[in-house]
C-alpha cells in the first residue's frame, strides 16, 4: 500500500466516522452551550482537530468517545478565549423549533436550559451518547459516585420541573 | 459537596425507572441537527463578540447574513445551492485581500483532503479543510482580477455535465473531473471564473 493510499483511505474512514457521529456532537455541543451557533463552530472546529490527529488515533474502537472530548475540549477553548455571555432562554427558545404535538417537549427542553451545566452535561452524555455513568466520570475527571449523584439529581430535578415525581432526597451540601 | 454514589440503585440515575419520562427526554435532547456545512436557520452573530465588535461584523457582511434568513438554504439536495451555502457559511474568506497564505499551508490542506495540484494557483488568499457534504473537502479563495473566487474540491460528488452555479449573485461552474468527483469554482456575478477554473481543473489530481 501507498502512503498516497494510506492517506485516501485514512480520509475515508474519517469522513464516514464525522458522518455517522456528527448529529450526537452537534447535540452534545448544543447541550453544553445552549446555541446552535457555538455548536456549529465547537463541532466544526472539533472535527478538523479529530483529523490532524486521527492518523495517530491508536485503537479506532475508541473513536467516538476519542471526539466527544475533543469536541469537550473544544467548548471549554472556546469558552475561555471569548467572553461568552449568558444564554436567555428567549434567544435558546428561538433556535429550536416549536413541538406543536407535544408541549411537553417544549416543557422539557426548557427544563433541561434551566439544569445547572454540571447536571446537564452528564446527562446528555448519558441519554445521547450512551455512556456509562464510569466513562462519563472519566470524561468530566470525577468519582463514578459523583456522576450517578448528578445524574440523579438531574433527573429530579426535571420531574419537578414537570410535576412528574415527588421531590427526592435532592439537598445541596 | 455531593454524596459520592449515595444514589447508586435510585432509579433516577439511569435510564429504566420511568418509560415516559426517559421517552421524553430523549427526544427533548434531539435536536434537529443541520446539515454539514450549511447554515443554522437562526444564525445570528456570534454570541461572545462585544457589542462594537458585533456591529462592525454585521455592516461587514450585512449582506450574507440577511442571506442567511433566505429558506432557501435551510435544506437542499442541490449540489450547486450547497456550495453557495458553505461559501455564506464562511464569509470571511470573501474578501478582497492582498494577504496570501503560505505555501506549506495550501499544500497541508490539499493533502488531507485527497488532492494535489501540479502547478498552485497564484495569490491564494484563504484555504481550508471544511466538512461538506459528510465529507472533508479543500475549500480555497484565489484572489482574481475582480475580486475573490472560491474553489472547492469535491472527490465524492460526481456530476456528469458541467453544472452552472447562479444563486444569490454569485456564478460558476461545477465540472466534473475526469478521475472522478468534481470541483466547484465560484466568484460574484462580474467576475471572469474561467482562467481559474481551467487551470485548476487541468492542474488538479486525486492522490489515489
Amino acid at each position: 500500500m501507498t502512503a498516497a493510499k494510506s492517506e485516501l483511505e485514512l480520509r475515508r474512514e474519517f469522513n464516514d466516522l464525522s458522518l455517522r457521529l456528527r448529529p450526537d456532537l452537534y447535540r452534545y455541543a448544543f447541550w453544553l452551550g445552549r446555541d446552535r451557533q457555538l455548536a456549529e463552530d465547537v463541532v466544526q472546529e472539533a472535527l478538523l482537530r479529530g483529523w490532524k490527529a486521527f492518523g495517530n488515533l491508536e485503537d479506532a474502537s475508541s473513536a467516538k468517545a476519542w471526539l466527544i472530548s475533543i469536541v469537550r475540549r473544544e467548548f471549554a477553548r472556546t469558552f475561555e478565549r471569548k467572553r461568552l455571555e449568558t444564554v436567555d432562554f428567549k434567544d435558546f427558545e428561538e433556535q429550536l423549533s416549536s413541538a406543536e404535538d407535544d408541549p411537553r417537549l417544549d416543557e422539557m427542553r426548557h427544563a433541561i436550559f434551566e439544569l445547572d451545566d454540571d447536571y446537564r452535561e452528564p446527562l446528555a452524555l448519558q441519554v445521547l451518547m450512551g455512556h456509562t455513568a464510569r466513562e462519563i466520570a472519566q470524561l468530566m475527571e470525577l468519582s463514578e459516585g459523583a456522576v450517578l449523584t448528578r445524574l440523579h439529581r438531574a433527573r429530579a430535578r426535571l420531574k419537578q420541573a414537570l410535576g412528574m415525581a415527588q421531590v427526592a432526597d435532592d439537598s445541596e451540601h | 459537596m455531593e454524596h459520592e454514589g449515595k444514589n447508586l440503585r435510585d432509579d433516577n440515575a439511569g435510564p429504566g425507572g420511568d418509560d415516559a419520562f426517559e421517552s421524553l427526554l430523549a427526544r427533548a435532547l434531539r435536536i434537529d441537527v443541520p446539515a454539514a456545512g450549511s447554515p443554522v436557520a437562526t444564525r445570528r452573530p456570534r454570541r461572545w463578540l462585544s457589542i462594537a465588535v458585533a456591529a462592525s461584523v454585521l455592516i461587514a457582511v450585512g449582506v450574507t447574513v440577511n442571506n442567511f434568513y433566505d429558506a432557501r438554504y435551510f435544506s437542499s439536495d442541490d449540489l450547486a445551492t450547497d456550495v453557495v451555502a458553505h461559501m455564506n457559511h464562511e464569509p470571511g474568506s470573501l474578501r478582497r485581500t492582498e494577504s496570501v497564505v503560505a505555501t506549506g499551508e495550501f499544500d497541508q490542506v490539499l493533502q488531507q483532503a485527497g488532492a494535489r495540484l501540479s502547478v498552485a494557483p497564484p495569490a491564494v488568499s484563504y484555504v481550508r479543510l471544511c466538512p461538506f457534504r459528510g465529507h472533508m473537502v479543500a475549500h480555497f479563495v484565489v484572489q482574481a482580477s475582480h475580486g475573490p473566487v472560491t474553489v472547492l474540491l469535491l472527490p465524492d460528488e460526481r456530476v456528469d455535465t458541467r453544472v452552472a452555479v447562479d444563486e444569490d449573485g454569485f456564478i460558476g461552474t461545477i465540472v466534473p473531473m475526469q478521475d472522478g468527483g468534481s470541483i466547484a469554482v465560484v466568484g460574484k456575478a462580474d467576475e471572469d471564473i474561467s482562467e481559474v477554473r481551467d487551470q485548476i481543473a487541468n492542474a488538479l489530481r486525486w492522490r489515489l
